[in-house]
């Protein structure tokens, strides 16, 4: 699809009429198009007015249900705007925190991945996304008992899980050569046994992720799968796996 | 009520007294409570539930019908707002804007949901994409009586109207609007450009005005 074909999209994606690899695509040009940006901000204004009159009473109790949910939901920070020390900050609190992991891994006789410089620089793109989510990202890289473990991408690439007991959660880092071909996507798994449960889809063309997975330390296992857009009930064609026992 | 000059003339002090009427507010109060909120004020937050709930929910509903689906979603949009009020970025719009772009997106996630999952179990045919959109067309209009953006969508041709409506309000993609009306793909994308295009320029709708 060339930038032309791209931009006539900008009506149906305003009114979310697109499909998921367009939306992607789109949102993708628009940042490297300034008055794309401009054009799709006003729309959306404009799409936005048309919401003026869909008035309806919602139900008292979902009030309640709200503001209690919110009493108990952590906040995002500020998205940082990037610059160029932060970057290397960045990844340099990262590197620090894997490799305060292989430590106290390598004491527990668990075989981990070893930290290189070169590897640590190759993972510094993740990194930096990895930077640029929740908090809780860093909180668990930088948990004590953290443990890291690796696994090659059948096609290229590797998949790093660093999983936290203490958090019960662990951070999933992707980083295939590349995304799955003809518009599939990655899907993320967790493995108890013979069950694999859903944890988590990559958008298609996307090909490297950083993702918290919630109760991850409680598996035995946790899977990649290739699979048609929109994920599948169960694994169909498993391209990477890292066992957690 | 929809004065914008007189609310405009408004004492800016008044802003801050909460409004006792449950009915659409001006602009500046949505956008002072989520600067707020982003900064963790709960109580910003219940001030501006009551500001947008209703549009919120409202739109979400029109979308879905279904007013059990209509409040999950509600809520999971309400405390997405909460969760990411620091991510808004007023330069690129108004703060109202930002707050129903979520909760459209949203709504039409869970359509297309609810589609692929239908479509997999009984492999829905022709039959139940027959949509009637003169009907939905008609409601929209009756609706949308009395307002500023019926006049403006008066003026868009036929295609145009029928193609931005059954996609905000019904959730279809493109490639179904263009089903519905039988019409070529390149000419529903233009369509909804052109149209939105000429209701931006007919309700006056500048990015940096809000």
């Amino acid at each position: 699809m060339t930038a032309t074909d791209i931009h006539a999209l900008v009506g149906a994606y305003a009114l979310d009429a697109v499909d998921d690899l367009e939306r992607v695509a789109f949102e993708r040009h628009v940042t490297e198009c300034e008055s794309c940006r401009i054009e799709l901000d006003e729309l959306r204004e404009t799409v936005c007015r048309l919401a003026d009159d869909a008035w309806s009473v919602p139900p008292p109790r979902l009030r309640e249900q709200v503001l209690a949910e919110v009493g108990r939901t952590r906040q995002l920070p500020p998205a940082r705007k990037p610059r160029p020390d932060r970057r290397v900050e960045s990844w340099r609190r990262w590197a620090t925190a894997a490799a305060a992991a292989v430590v106290l891994a390598a004491g527990t006789g668990v075989s981990v991945w070893q930290v290189q410089e070169q590897r640590v620089q190759d993972q510094s793109v993740l990194a930096e996304q990895a930077q640029r989510r929740e908090a809780r990202t860093r909180q668990i890289l930088a948990a004590p008992d953290l443990v890291v473990r690796t696994a090659p991408v059948v096609g290229g690439g590797k998949v790093t899980v660093a999983s936290s007991a203490q958090y019960d959660a662990g951070v999933m880092m992707l980083g295939a050569d590349g995304p799955p071909a003809n518009g599939r996507v990655f899907e993320l798994w967790t493995l108890r046994g013979r069950t694999a449960t859903k944890a988590g889809l990559l958008d298609p063309g996307v090909g490297s992720a950083v993702r918290v997975i919630d109760g991850l330390p409680g598996n035995d296992g946790f899977g990649v799968s290739v699979e048609p857009p929109g994920g599948s009930p169960q694994p169909t064609q498993i391209v990477a796996n890292v066992t957690l026992t | 009520m929809t004065d914008r000059g007189s609310a405009a003339r408004r004492p800016e002090h008044l802003s801050a007294v909460p409004d006792p009427e449950p009915g659409p507010a001006p602009g500046p109060d949505v956008a002072t409570c989520l600067r707020d909120v982003a900064r963790g004020d709960e109580r910003a937050f219940a001030r501006l539930y009551d500001l947008v709930a209703s549009r919120v929910y409202g739109l979400i509903r029109r979308v879905l019908r279904d007013p059990a689906q209509a409040e999950e979603v509600a809520q999971e949009v309400l405390v997405e707002v909460w969760r990411t009020a620091s991510r808004f970025d007023s330069t690129r719009g108004s703060a109202t804007s930002w707050i129903f772009t979520i909760a459209h997106r949203r709504a039409v996630d869970r359509v297309r949901a609810e589609q692929s999952a239908a479509e997999r179990t009984m492999k829905v045919g022709s039959a139940s994409m027959d949509t009637p959109y003169d009907e939905v067309a008609d409601e929209v209009a009756g609706r949308l009586e009395r307002q500023q953006v019926r006049r403006c969508m008066d003026d868009l041709t036929e295609l145009q109207r029928q193609a931005v409506t059954l996609a905000y309000y019904q959730g279809h993609s493109y490639r179904e609007v263009a089903d519905l009306l039988e019409a070529p793909l390149p000419t529903i994308k233009t369509r909804m450009r052109d149209g939105l295009i000429r209701l931006r320029d007919c309700l006056g709708v500048g990015v940096t005005a809000s």
